[in-house]
């Protein structure tokens, strides 16, 4: 019986379903810096695509002073392993310290402000950002240079696997895996889990609130770092609009998977890959876009709180 | 005079100032006034969202479907590729109704979702509105968008033309100055409407539901349907605001004007502004739109004639800076007066119990010495 | 934060303060009397510097957003018109050039709202005597009828919806009289670039005579220019019996098309064709074609040529397999006039001028000419003078025997030059003329 579905749907469906896995691994890197921060603070990081972008940007600088990509983004051919060795370092930096930055100068002194506060300040830090993109390298897309072929490793089956999948899963999956064992085990993760239940009551357990929201927006930050990185060597492009796309899918994934909820945003971004992937191929790439909000649509009716988004009480 | 006058009467003043705008002297102004009938839509809009955001607190991402589905509603009424030939009248309640209707549906099956989760729902719906708008090129057009829109007034009657007494007068109803009169009276009909709501039983209620759900419907408030009620009037007004922007425009544009940009637009202003405050919106409007669409390009003519950037670089025009500017308003403003400009007298009086509006100076006085302990923002979320 | 009340106050009464001042401004019609010419520097080889008349041309075209290079460089071409003429000692009028913008930052790209403040601008400043622009069609339904009102003449560097000016099959029943309400009947908008029923045809022919393709899958960006084009690429590809393998819209807002490519892939075509621009995703478009190991070329309209697409690809991704087509012909085939033009372009921006650079500096020619013609600061003269626009060499693209503005306000210039990507550079490979 599977096998006359897969008939149905054409060879092309192993191919769909990888480039959707690849891509939803991605989406969830970067979901989970909308999932964590929105856990502990509540916050829907609007800026976080955008620093996401910011991200790619400068992956595309440092290959540039590298020297393993030209001007215009082109691969030069030289120092591609150095360069990626030093961009999975400086990129994750670089975002930790911008989205920390973010955090300390932006959100922090709206700490008791209404809700929509932050939110709206998140909304007008992801204007700067993408104003920043501009001045930074235009308006058009960029190349990203080819430092990880897309050369085939399985030539003669029905799917394609590249080194460039190969890349995005070995990077991705031991980044989410750490993750979740360090919010697991660690005195930082448990405390970040205890600031996230209740923040009050976390202080007067001892815990400094302030610092364990830093580390949050760091690890937020430095995860849209390596997605920069893993989605700029994966798809070859990087331009100001990039953030934003991207970063809709993978709120969206969080919100699916129940926002605040660690696995939930892996789950969810997975499912928005394959959704994506699975729309482009058999709908219409026109239709992509509805398509996923509509199926967000229909699973919130059924799972108001994400599908693994735990049923939340109403405080009096 | 207390504050709330103080603001009723800059507002009627404005009204004032607007209405006798035509009348000026002056090579532009038919420009301007021209430029304004776009502004005094999203006017419109921005009211609609309010009555969702600001009475109610439904945090509503996705307004500007509601007004893209006025436009194309009113295009495919009067439009010459359909054949229903109406007049703008039936459009424009047509318009209203459809949106309204639309609203309802949409919003019913996620009533139950919590308050981000409603958020993103209503901005997938906004961002579905738009893709369907676009893609359905049999009843849409797809980009090529529907034109002209140049409906008869009244059903049934030829419209009147007018003279063209003054430079940039146009002699049908649906040009400078006529529509501009016409946008201007819908909108103040629009706030005076909306003014005697707000007293009303039911927008008492929809104000008691956003302070605290679970009280309200302890009272006997139904929270489900105050929510439809609200999501139905918003929707209503984003529709008839659709209806004249499209008259304004001879056309639906493209779809791009009804997307999530627009919708982000009209939350800021009515953040900027002073969330369920109208002339709070009506404020943050001026600002926010008239910044954007009419200060920077001004700005930049006038850095042009100077000719201080010879070789066009970006970061030496106005333009260059817009988001930037746009974005440090917002934080700036959420820091240091959250409230919004002109925020609503009911939030007020709920951050500072203890201030009398009649005795203002004693107040002020009373809570200078205060100071020492601030009042705690936060309490107004609980 | 101590005393809000009179903070309130104090702000009430600057903001109603501004606001008077405001108005006040309008009042005074903000602007509203030109700056006198004595405030133009005076160039070199001007001989008595302010005693002559101010003639002001603007342009309206998206400055903000993903479209500004492109505009840029029609901005470049416009100024460079405007200079040569203004070094001309004998030139009568001072020519003052405002680019405006028709974007907003809230949309990115340009705005209904703010196109057509800027045509009812230029036609309430009795300075204004040319507009150039708009860059997208749907903008021109906007600000053509308000111009086409007050007999503005308007050329176009960009705009190629066929509807604009003529009838022709496929486009909507009243155009383009609905663009044109000044009665008795007048042409006030022309375009220097020729228009998309040209284009796609013909790089459909090119498609089957030149490359040989039996199966070819149609993109396109769903977008007024990308979409037409396509459509009309279909449809004389399936009058040369082509078997259409594929045809659909692509979402724009995507970062990369993997998955589509996969599809594309199933259906082995011969060529994939796609309509839409650099913005619209091309060079990913060309970039994920060869990641997915698809060996057949691809061909695009002059929405891609320009630098900014084979940087977006990565010249190894398109070398020997991407073919642009182009309306007129390629800046390294100019000769004579359009030859001194590319020279002087490269010296002046330090990079080689792209097609709408071209574009740009002609629509500023044709203006110049018809204004030196006209010999006065006459809307209507100059309008005329436009369109009367005959045999035209003075401009870049005109090559030795000119070309001419039909009845239509249509350039007769109706070559379409299809080149091939080849080390990183567009190289002209053949020109068809109709």
């Amino acid at each position: 019986m599977f096998e006359s579905i897969a008939a149905a749907l054409g060879p092309e469906i192993y191919q769909y379903l990888l480039a959707g896995l690849v891509t939803g691994l991605l989406y969830a890197l970067i979901a989970l810096g909308y999932t964590m921060v929105y856990g502990i603070i509540e916050l829907i990081n609007f800026a976080h695509g955008d620093l996401f972008m910011l991200g790619a940007f400068f992956s595309l600088q440092l290959a540039i002073w590298v020297g393993a990509a030209g001007a215009k983004g082109q691969a030069t051919g030289e120092f591609a392993v150095l360069a990626v060795a030093i961009m999975l370092v400086a990129a994750p930096v670089f975002c930790a310290a911008l989205n920390v930055t973010v955090d300390r100068v932006v959100y922090k002194p709206l700490r008791n402000a209404p809700k929509l506060a932050p939110l709206v300040s998140a909304i007008g830090v992801s204007f700067i950002f993408m104003n920043i993109g501009v001045f930074w390298m235009g308006t058009y897309d960029l190349n990203f240079p080819e430092l990880i072929p897309p050369t085939n490793l399985t030539p003669g089956y029905r799917v394609e696997f590249t080194y460039q999948h190969l890349m995005v899963i070995v990077v991705t999956l031991p980044v989410m895996v750490a993750l979740t064992l360090f919010v697991r085990y660690t005195a930082l993760g448990k405390a970040m889990r205890a600031t996230a239940q209740n923040p009050t009551a976390a202080q007067l357990m001892g815990i400094n609130v302030d610092r364990v929201i830093a580390a949050t927006f760091a690890i937020g930050g430095a995860l849209a770092g390596v997605a920069a990185v893993v989605y700029g060597l994966y798809v070859n492009s990087a331009g100001y609009q990039m953030g934003f796309q991207t970063g809709l899918f993978a709120f969206t994934a969080a919100v699916l998977g129940g926002i605040g909820n660690i696995p939930g945003a892996v789950l969810g971004g997975i499912l928005i890959g394959l959704i994506e992937k699975l729309g482009t191929g058999y709908v219409g790439d026109q239709w992509r876009q509805p398509l996923i909000f509509a199926i967000l649509i229909v699973i919130l009716i059924f799972r108001p709180n994400g599908i693994l988004g735990a049923r939340t009480r109403e405080k009096v | 005079m207390s504050l709330r006058g103080a603001a009723g009467y800059w507002m009627v003043a404005g009204f004032v100032l607007l209405a006798a705008l035509p009348f000026l002297q002056g090579r532009y102004i038919a420009t301007y006034g021209t430029q304004l009938i776009p502004v005094l839509c999203f006017a419109i809009l921005a009211l609609g969202l309010n009555v969702v955001v600001g009475y109610t607190g439904l945090l509503h991402l996705g307004i500007a479907a509601f007004f893209g589905i006025g436009a194309y509603v009113t295009a495919i009424l009067t439009t010459s590729g359909f054949p229903f030939a109406s007049s703008f009248l039936v459009a424009a309640v047509a318009a209203m109704l459809v949106a309204a209707a639309v609203g309802v549906a949409t919003t019913a099956p996620t009533l139950r979702l919590r308050g981000d989760y409603l958020a993103l729902v209503t901005m997938g719906f906004g961002i579905i509105t738009v893709s369907v708008i676009r893609n359905l090129d049999a009843l849409t057009d797809g980009t090529k968008g529907l034109t002209p829109v140049s409906p008869n007034f009244f059903p049934g009657f030829d419209d009147p033309v007018f003279e063209k007494s003054r430079p940039g007068w146009k002699d049908s109803w649906r040009g400078y100055p006529r529509l501009y009169y016409l946008c201007l009276a819908v909108l103040a009909g629009v706030v005076i409407f909306l003014r005697n709501l707000e007293r009303s039983r039911l927008g008492r209620a929809w104000v008691a539901m956003r302070e605290d759900e679970l009280a309200a419907s302890c009272m006997g408030l139904n929270p489900a349907k105050l929510k439809l009620s609200a999501i139905a009037l918003g929707a209503g007004l984003a529709g008839l605001a659709g209806a004249l922007f499209a008259i304004s425009q001879d056309g639906t544009t493209e779809p791009r004007a009804y997307g999530f940009e627009r919708s982000m637009l009209v939350i800021c202003c009515i953040i900027l502004g002073g969330l369920g405050n109208r002339p709070g919106v009506l404020l943050g409007v001026v600002l926010l739109v008239g910044y954007d669409q009419i200060v920077t390009s001004m700005l930049d003519n006038w850095l042009q004639e100077q000719k201080v950037n010879p070789e066009g670089k970006e970061y030496l025009k106005v333009s260059g800076w817009r988001l930037f500017i746009f974005g440090l308003a917002l934080i700036l403003m959420m820091r240091f007066r959250p409230e919004g400009m002109l925020p609503a007298a009911r939030q007020k009086r709920e951050l500072h119990p203890e201030r009398d509006e009649a005795a203002g100076e004693r107040a002020a006085k009373a809570e200078a010495e205060a100071k020492d302990k601030p009042v705690d923002r936060g309490k107004k979320n609980e | 934060m101590g005393n809000r009340k009179i903070d309130r106050r104090k702000f009430l009464a600057t903001g109603g303060v501004a606001a008077v001042g405001a108005g006040v401004l309008a009042l005074s019609g903000c602007g509203g009397t030109p700056k006198p010419t004595e405030k133009e520097a005076p160039k070199p080889g001007d001989p008595t510097p302010g005693t002559k008349e101010t003639i002001r041309i603007v342009s309206s075209l998206p400055r903000t957003g993903s479209a500004r290079g492109q505009t840029n460089t029609i901005v470049n071409g416009i100024q460079m018109a405007v200079e040569e003429y203004m070094a001309d000692a004998n030139s009568k009028f001072v020519i003052d050039y405002k680019d405006w913008d028709d974007a907003t930052a809230a949309s990115g790209s340009w705005d209904g709202p703010t196109e057509k403040a800027n045509a009812q601008k230029a036609v309430a400043d009795p300075d204004v005597m040319a507009y150039i622009g708009p860059y997208n069609s749907n903008a021109a339904k906007i600000s053509m009828p308000e111009l086409n009102e007050a007999g503005l003449v308007q050329v176009s560097p960009a705009v190629t919806w066929p509807g604009l000016t003529k009838k022709i099959k496929g486009v909507a029943p009243d155009e383009p009289e609905k663009y044109q309400p000044f009665k008795p009947k007048r042409v006030h908008f022309c375009r220097v670039c020729t228009t998309d029923d040209l284009q796609g045809p013909l790089a459909a022919d090119f498609a089957a005579e030149e490359l040989k393709v039996k199966k070819v899958y149609i993109l396109n960006d769903k977008e007024l220019y990308g979409e037409g084009l396509a459509k009309l690429f279909r449809q004389r590809a399936e009058e040369l019996k082509m078997e259409i393998v594929g045809d659909e819209g692509i979402d724009t807002a995507a970062v990369e098309y993997g998955g589509l490519m996969t599809k594309i892939k199933g259906t082995n075509p011969d060529l994939v064709y796609f309509g839409g621009t650099t913005q619209s995703k091309g060079g990913q478009i060309a970039k994920d074609l060869v990641k997915s190991g698809l060996m057949c070329p691809m061909l695009a309209p002059d929405g891609c040529y320009e630098q900014a697409f084979i940087d977006s690809a990565g010249a190894a991704n398109l070398n020997n397999r991407t073919y642009v087509t182009i309306v007129g012909l390629d800046p390294s085939q100019l000769t004579g006039k359009g030859a001194e033009f590319v020279k002087k372009y490269k010296e002046k921006f330090k990079t080689d001028p792209e097609a709408f650079a071209l574009y740009g500096y002609e629509c500023a020619k044709v203006v110049l000419a018809a204004i030196i013609k006209a010999g006065k600061k006459d809307r209507e003269e100059i309008r005329k003078a436009v369109l009367a626009t005959k045999s035209f060499t003075d401009g870049a693209v005109g090559g030795a025997e000119g070309w001419s503005f039909d009845r239509n306000g249509d350039t007769t210039l109706r070559q379409v030059t299809v080149s091939r990507v080849e080390g990183g550079k567009f190289i002209p490979k053949k020109t068809i003329t109709k």
